[in-house]
């Protein structure tokens, strides 16, 4: 299906003809039915030569997770604080660990001989199998049996950039197409008015920026698009100030108007996708505040999530992720910046958990209820762990925090082919190598492209005269998280 | 069972008939590299190619093919397919025995097979890659047309159209011709006027004057340098987390001027890939280094420096790789290449070649900058002269009283002879050490300058340990002065290595002293105080001897001075024999970068010695006799005496004010190859990763290409100059194909960056060659070959596309129409710009900030900081707008602009509905629309219909027809009684105040221009 001749016809399509975009072939909002009655061309011959390089396509095998909600908790959080639980850290608190362990790792700022930190939050044992979490996940511990927690994760990078974007792109370095612009690649956008693959972000800003929902060498149309939960949520979606829906309209029917005259003198299909997603962009107007548009939801799903409307938070990002998984959207990335406790790590996991405990576990619960969660993969992890040792710094004015740790880390993941209420991989007595089932980053993104149907081996892209995928050359299918 | 059997049987009866009925049809001559290399470069040569040779198998060279293997075999046996193993091989049908085997995936179809087997019995003749051979000039053919060519260009296209049963399209109507023209020489549409005068021209060669004029524009440079800078990934900050600002926009300015001036080919490359290493290398040759300065640097905490300066220099071998030569080098950074003959071994070579530069800033001395310092400076050399006689004539309290006990100066020699006492009193005697070994623990270089003070350059670590040896015949060492010292070459001057956060600030953690025994072993020797001069509140010189590697030694804000700390040994070093061997070692464990950059150490025998506060030379002086110092020796004390007397501190005020008026240089990021005896050691790396050094390799060049020119040393500058030697196939090959891609919307080779195996084959080879050969001999010049192509008949087309041709081409392989495509990011603000009379002409000069929702910086690390520019800096050409790499200007990523992460070749082009919204919406054309109506409406004695024409003609480049105009009055007129129901509508449209009809109109108006700028011919090269 990926093979050469499909790339050259994708990009065939791409760079000759015609760029039937997100919002080709969908259904119309009934507002703008009348426009596109009288602006649509009788012109069924062109469009049998357009072809939407964002059309549903099948996937290699039965997928399991049709779209994918990625929580992503950038800046790393403490494992070791909220998930994988080390009393014996206790016992040697303040005294380095042997050499033997830390070996020839590079840390960012500590130095290897620093002191042991233990845990700093009690854990407790939830739901029925009985998953140990630390008193900071209460929420998360409701629902425990719904999710896989996979304490084995390990990456190559110990910088928050390059760590993020190795995770999202399968390299540490900016370029190379993210995990959502892959999905949309492999199976196209099941959305008729939004895009295939949708960014949303609370708290900080991103490290890894833009290139974290890049589109790479992919063609454009599977970039991320970042909606934004305050003002615009697509940049440029309200009309100027003074321009109400009908003047719109009026503006749109005239420039397709004199488009179809250049597009009868020219016959170049290019014109033709230009009229289409004019009307497209006029549906776009009214669909994206709708989306938005929280007033919908009912006060019982306000308060499980914790959302407030307007407001750019975690909480209401999750339900807004909900929203749009309910309207199709292939690939949903939620990025909660501030897990970077290089200093207080118990004031700081207590805030971010505050802010992100409650709605990811609003968002499971959700979705289970409504039946989504059988299909939909939700993700949830950093891009790293953080050391068992304490980080002081006199001069950066640093004390009782964690410094990055990219050998051993936890995530978890749930619905979508998951299994249910396990618990994966262990860690050495002190938490800081992977003793059993180790789950390589490149490991996970070949399992979620597993669960949407596709064979990380086969989803290539050819570039520079080299056959390209998310998993670089490495990645194995992590059977045992799979229901 | 029986069924497997059943199959194996029917599959051999299957094959032998296939192969009994090739055998009986008369066999095409096949040809190697249209139907050969295809088959073996996708399905052979991952296993048995340059790379990797399985069973001993090479199969991309004749020789290697035809070899005899361990096995006993030989893959091919040319003229003999039936004992050639790759046919039994390929045809067999166990899957044990098959190729390419099952797991691999790559069946090979029946014809496939069978054109393998024709060809090896044709005789199995390999040809070299088309691209690997350098291009010869083509013979003229012959066509039926002779009318039609223009030049040689056409002939060949012509030639392949004939044949094809093709013929040219009629030439573009001339409206559309010259905005054609005008789109790609200077990426501007022509004004009313210009269209006007050239279709009023009766003279024949207007068209060629037109192409002269524009070949000449100062637009010309800012049109070309866009593409250029795609390939130069240029952005305005490093990437990353951080992502902070840099400055290298005198390099954009460069590839302006350079591209106007008409800067042969060739010249342009060298200067850019290694005008630093030019035999007197002028500024400007410097700056042109910039293209390959324009890499990422990740500058967050905790990293690893050397790293990402390695990640660059991967960067820079690849974007090098792909703009000169179109081959994707970095398919041999982890392992031989698996499809062009380039081993691993060989990208590292090359990468040794570009792994041997430092990267500084250049500060460029702008002659008006100069003149302003000079004339500022001068001013500041008169009032320091002149601070004597500031000096009051008597104490302050005397000066009440009006008693004048003091004659003329005798007040100043008093207080001069309490300030030399007091000093004096305070120097100590030190001898400086000079330094006879300096290492850096993460290879910063240090360079022992005249005054014996050490100067670190080049790389520049996260954290360092300077370690310097020395001997010294001072005896009873009592203590140590180490001087942080300013210096021109240090971010802010010093005297630290930080350039930013602490800009210009170090760290010393740990000041430690050791002694030479006889033994051969160090004795620490433990330090009891320490004192400074100057140090930033809680970093204390005290602290670069508590033993504790996270506080230290530090200045603060007070960089560009001198300062110094002062350590007192607990017990004095004692000399034993003629002198004492030292080792001091200056640990400086803190991250990002504040390491020492100039400084210098001292000795002394005094006891318990103290941080004097005094410059070196001053607190020397003061150690000597006063009747032993010279006039100068004196002049110098008395002027260190004003610069501290507080009867002088609001005349030094007026001094340090007039510093601060001082105006900054420009600076530029460029390139400077170290020094032979700095010269860096290149490692093979395995798998192409950092931490996995190998074998040392020597600078070099693939042996694939054309010879390297004798007796010239291996480094940059020699590659620069050999990519532009006779006998490169390549070079001019690419350029040409990137720049006939310019004009028609897709290369000859359609992967503008790869001409390698992998790549597509060119669809007009005698066009490439003919272009390749003549842009040599023509002596690389750029303005001559875009001549060409555009008074070539192929480029004159109309890009009308008839039935016929959407049918038998629509990709328009065979050139039978002129090119038809949406223009670039930046160009599609540039003529809404240029068309309402908004856009700003200035070139050059650092980037502006154009309006853009504040909600596209705060997705980044540290959100914004974008400010929107004023006044006519919002309006100046897309090429100019500040790019941020983490969270690029959003208008223009919409329109595909590439992001400058890395080199970009050829830009997607997309059309999708948010380019409609931008234009729709966004402010950038609010205000663009609002502009063009103002305009229109200043000519009050125009008609609204000549106002439409007017506005068609400005964003068209034609006039419109009746029923266009017709459609643009009726939506005008409705919008104006619309508008008259909702006055505050049509205030927020017009930005007018006032409530009255002119208001209505201009909003009308503006919602006209709006539409009209949102249409698909103003943004459409046609």
């Amino acid at each position: 299906m990926f093979n050469e001749s499909h790339q050259n016809e994708a990009m065939r399509v791409l760079h000759q003809r015609t760029r039937r975009h997100f919002f080709k072939d969908c259904g119309m909002g009934i507002g703008s039915m009348a426009l596109a009655s009288l602006l649509r061309p009788s012109s069924a011959e062109a469009d049998s030569q357009l072809q939407n390089p964002l059309a549903p396509k099948k996937p290699h095998f039965h997928p399991t997770a049709k779209r994918v909600i990625y929580l992503f908790m950038a800046g790393a959080p403490s494992q070791l604080d909220l998930f994988d639980y080390k009393p014996a850290l206790k016992k040697l608190e303040g005294k380095p660990l042997p050499k033997s362990i830390v070996g020839e790792q590079r840390f960012a700022f500590i130095e290897p001989d620093a002191g042991v930190l233990g845990p700093q939050f009690s854990f407790s044992k939830y739901g029925q199998t009985g998953a140990e979490l630390s008193e900071m996940l209460p929420h998360l511990g409701k629902m425990v049996d719904e999710i896989s927690i996979i304490k084995s994760v390990h990456t190559n990078q110990f910088n928050h950039a390059p760590a993020q974007i190795f995770l999202n792109t399968g390299s540490p370095l900016s370029g190379r197409p993210a995990m959502g612009a892959w999905a949309t690649y492999g199976l196209g956008s099941e959305s008729s008015d939004l895009p295939g693959f949708v960014v949303l972000k609370s708290a900080g800003g991103i490290s890894g920026g833009a290139a974290n929902w890049s589109a790479g060498f992919l063609p454009s149309v599977h970039a991320g698009v970042p909606f934004r939960s305050k003002g615009d949520p697509i940049l440029n979606v309200t009309s100027p100030e003074g321009i109400d829906r009908k003047t719109q309209e009026r503006s749109i029917q005239l420039i397709n108007e004199l488009n179809q005259k250049t597009l009868n003198d020219w016959e170049d299909p290019e014109i033709q996708t230009r009229i289409d997603n004019y009307e497209m962009a006029y549906r776009m107007q009214s669909s994206a505040p709708e989306l938005m548009d929280l007033s919908q939801e009912s006060e019982a799903t306000m308060n499980m999530y914790g959302a407030e409307p307007g407001k750019e938070s975690f909480a209401n990002n999750c339900l807004l992720a909900r929203r749009l998984v309910e309207r199709g959207v292939r690939f949903i990335h939620l990025y909660h910046e501030g897990w970077d406790h290089h200093s207080n790590v118990v004031g700081g996991l207590k805030s971010q958990c505050k802010q992100t405990d409650q709605a990811c576990a609003a968002l499971l619960r959700d979705l289970k209820q409504r039946g989504l969660l059988e299909d939909t993969l939700v993700v949830w992890g950093g891009e790293f762990g953080r050391t068992a040792m304490v980080e002081s710094n006199a001069t950066l004015g640093r004390k009782n925090g964690r410094d990055h740790h990219p050998a051993a880390f936890t995530m978890w993941m749930a619905g979508g082919g998951i299994r249910k209420g396990q618990t994966l991989g262990e860690t050495d007595e002190l938490g800081y190598h992977v003793i059993k089932d180790p789950v390589h980053v490149h490991d996970l993104q070949a399992t979620i492209l597993h669960c949407l149907g596709m064979d990380h081996l086969r989803l290539t892209f050819r570039f520079k005269g080299r056959d390209f995928r998310l998993t670089d050359i490495h990645g194995n299918v992590v059977k045992k998280l799979l229901a | 069972m029986k069924l497997r059997l059943f199959i194996i049987h029917l599959c051999i009866v299957l094959t032998m008939s296939l192969a009994l009925f090739l055998h009986a049809e008369p066999e095409a001559s096949v040809n190697f590299s249209k139907s050969i290399k295809p088959i073996l470069a996708d399905k052979c040569f991952a296993c048995h190619g340059p790379d990797q040779q399985k069973a001993g198998l090479r199969l991309d060279d004749a020789q290697s093919a035809a070899k005899l293997l361990k096995s006993g075999d030989r893959a091919i046996v040319p003229h003999q397919p039936n004992v050639s193993s790759l046919i039994s091989r390929i045809f067999s049908i166990d899957p044990d025995e098959i190729m390419p085997p099952v797991e691999k995936e790559q069946i090979l179809t029946e014809e496939e097979k069978s054109l393998l087997k024709n060809w090896i019995a044709q005789g199995a003749e390999y040809e070299q890659h088309w691209a690997y051979v350098p291009p010869m000039r083509p013979k003229q053919p012959a066509v039926h047309l002779k009318n039609w060519p223009e030049n040689s260009i056409d002939f060949h296209v012509l030639s392949k159209m004939e044949s094809n049963g093709y013929e040219p399209s009629q030439e573009a109507d001339p409206y559309v011709l010259l905005r054609r023209l005008y789109l790609d020489l200077i990426g501007l549409p022509p004004t009313i006027e210009q269209v006007e005068a050239y279709i009023q021209n009766p003279d024949p060669n207007r068209y060629e004057q037109v192409v002269d004029d524009l070949l000449q524009s100062p637009r010309y440079g800012e049109r070309w340098a866009r593409r250029w800078l795609d390939l130069a990934r240029y952005a305005d900050t490093n990437g990353y987390e951080k992502d902070r600002y840099r400055s290298i926009w005198p390099y954009r300015e460069w590839v302006i001027r350079s591209l106007n001036e008409g800067m042969p080919f060739d010249e342009f490359s060298v200067k850019q890939l290694a005008g630093d290493m030019l035999p007197e290398a002028t500024e400007a040759d410097r700056i042109a280094t910039g293209f390959h300065r324009n890499t990422m640097i990740n500058e967050e905490g905790g990293i690893d420096v050397e790293e990402f300066r390695f990640e660059a220099v991967v960067d820079r071998v690849n974007t090098t790789g792909t703009t000169w030569m179109g081959l994707a080098m970095g398919c041999a950074q982890c392992h031989g290449h698996k499809f062009d003959p380039i081993s691993q071994t060989e990208y590292w070579q090359l990468f040794a070649i570009f792994n041997n530069a430092d990267e500084p800033e250049l500060e460029l001395q702008d002659p008006k900058i100069v003149r302003k310092r000079e004339t500022i400076s001068r001013k500041i050399q008169v009032l320091e002269n002149a601070l004597k006689e500031k000096f009051p004539s008597q104490p302050p309290n005397d000066a009440q009283t009006n008693i004048t006990k003091y004659a003329k100066g005798q007040y100043y020699q008093e207080r001069l002879n309490q300030w030399i006492d007091k000093s004096k009193s305070k120097a100590v005697n030190w001898q400086v050490l000079q330094p006879d070994s300096m290492h850096s623990k993460f290879h910063a270089t240090l360079t022992q300058l005249p005054d014996h003070s050490v100067l670190a350059s080049g790389d520049k670590p996260n954290r360092d340990i300077y370690t310097l040896t020395f001997n010294t015949n001072l005896d009873n060492i009592g203590g140590f002065r180490l001087e942080a010292l300013a210096h021109p070459s240090l971010p802010q001057e010093g005297p630290g290595r930080a350039h930013f956060f602490q800009t210009g600030d170090f760290l010393l953690s740990e000041f430690k002293v050791e002694t030479l025994q006889s033994d051969g072993s160090w004795k620490s020797h433990s330090i009891h105080a320490a004192s400074d001069s100057h140090h930033k509140k809680g970093h204390e010189a005290e602290r670069s001897i508590d033993g504790k590697l996270d506080t230290g030694w530090q200045i603060g804000s007070r960089t560009g001075e001198d300062h110094q700390a002062v350590f007192s040994l607990k017990n004095p070093i004692h000399r034993e024999g003629k002198s004492t061997r030292l080792r001091i070692t200056l640990d400086q464990s803190f991250i990002h970068q504040v390491t020492l950059g100039r400084f210098r150490l001292s000795a002394t025998s005094q006891e318990a010695p103290k941080a004097s506060g005094l410059p070196a030379k001053i607190e020397s002086l003061l150690t000597k006799e006063s009747n032993e110092w010279a006039d100068e020796e004196f002049a110098l004390l008395q002027s260190q005496f004003q610069k501290e007397a507080p009867e002088l501190k609001e005349a030094r005020q007026e001094i340090a004010n007039l510093k601060k008026t001082l105006p900054k240089l420009p600076t530029s990021m460029v390139m400077t190859e170290r020094s032979p005896e700095h010269a860096r050691t290149t490692h093979r790396r395995h798998r192409g990763e950092f931490l996995q050094a190998r074998e040392s390799v020597i600078p070099g060049v693939p042996s694939l290409f054309h010879d390297w020119p004798k007796d010239k040393p291996v480094n940059r500058l020699t590659f620069a100059q050999w990519l532009f030697q006779p006998g490169n196939p390549l070079t001019s090959r690419v350029i040409m194909n990137r720049t006939w891609q310019a004009f028609f919307g897709k290369g000859i080779v359609s992967t503008l960056e790869d001409f390698g195996y992998q790549g597509a084959a060119p669809t007009h080879p005698e066009v490439l060659d003919w272009l390749a050969v003549e842009f040599e001999q023509s002596g690389w010049d750029m303005k001559h070959m875009h001549r060409l192509i555009v008074t070539s008949a192929t480029y004159k087309q109309s890009s009308k596309l008839t039935e016929d041709l959407k049918n038998r081409d629509p990709e328009n392989l065979f050139l039978a129409r002129g090119p038809r495509f949406r223009v670039d990011a930046e160009m599609v603000r540039d003529i809404a710009l240029h068309a309402s009379g908004l856009l700003e002409n200035k070139i050059g000069g650092p980037s502006v900030f154009p309006p853009q929702p504040a909600s596209v910086t705060d997705l980044a690390y540290g959100g914004g900081g974008y400010r929107v520019s004023q006044g006519r800096d919002r309006y100046r050409r897309g090429l100019y707008t500040y790019w941020k790499r983490a969270t690029p200007y959003a208008s223009f990523m919409t329109f595909d602009a590439p992001n400058p992460e890395r080199t970009c070749a050829r830009r997607i082009r997309s059309n999708t509905p948010l380019q409609a919204l931008t234009l729709l919406n966004d402010e950038v054309y609010m205000e663009t629309a609002n502009a063009l109506a103002k305009k229109l409406l200043t000519q009050s004695e125009l008609s609204d219909r000549q106002r439409i024409h007017r506005a068609w003609i400005k964003l068209t480049g034609r006039p419109p027809d009746e029923d266009t105009v017709e459609k643009i009055e009726r939506y005008l007129q409705y919008e104006m009684i619309a508008l008259q129901k909702k006055p505050e509508a049509a205030g927020s449209i017009s930005g007018a105040n006032k409530q009255d009809p002119s208001t209505i109109h201009l909003a009308a108006w503006t919602l006209v221009c709006r539409v009209l700028l949102n249409l698909d011919e103003v943004i459409t090269k046609s």
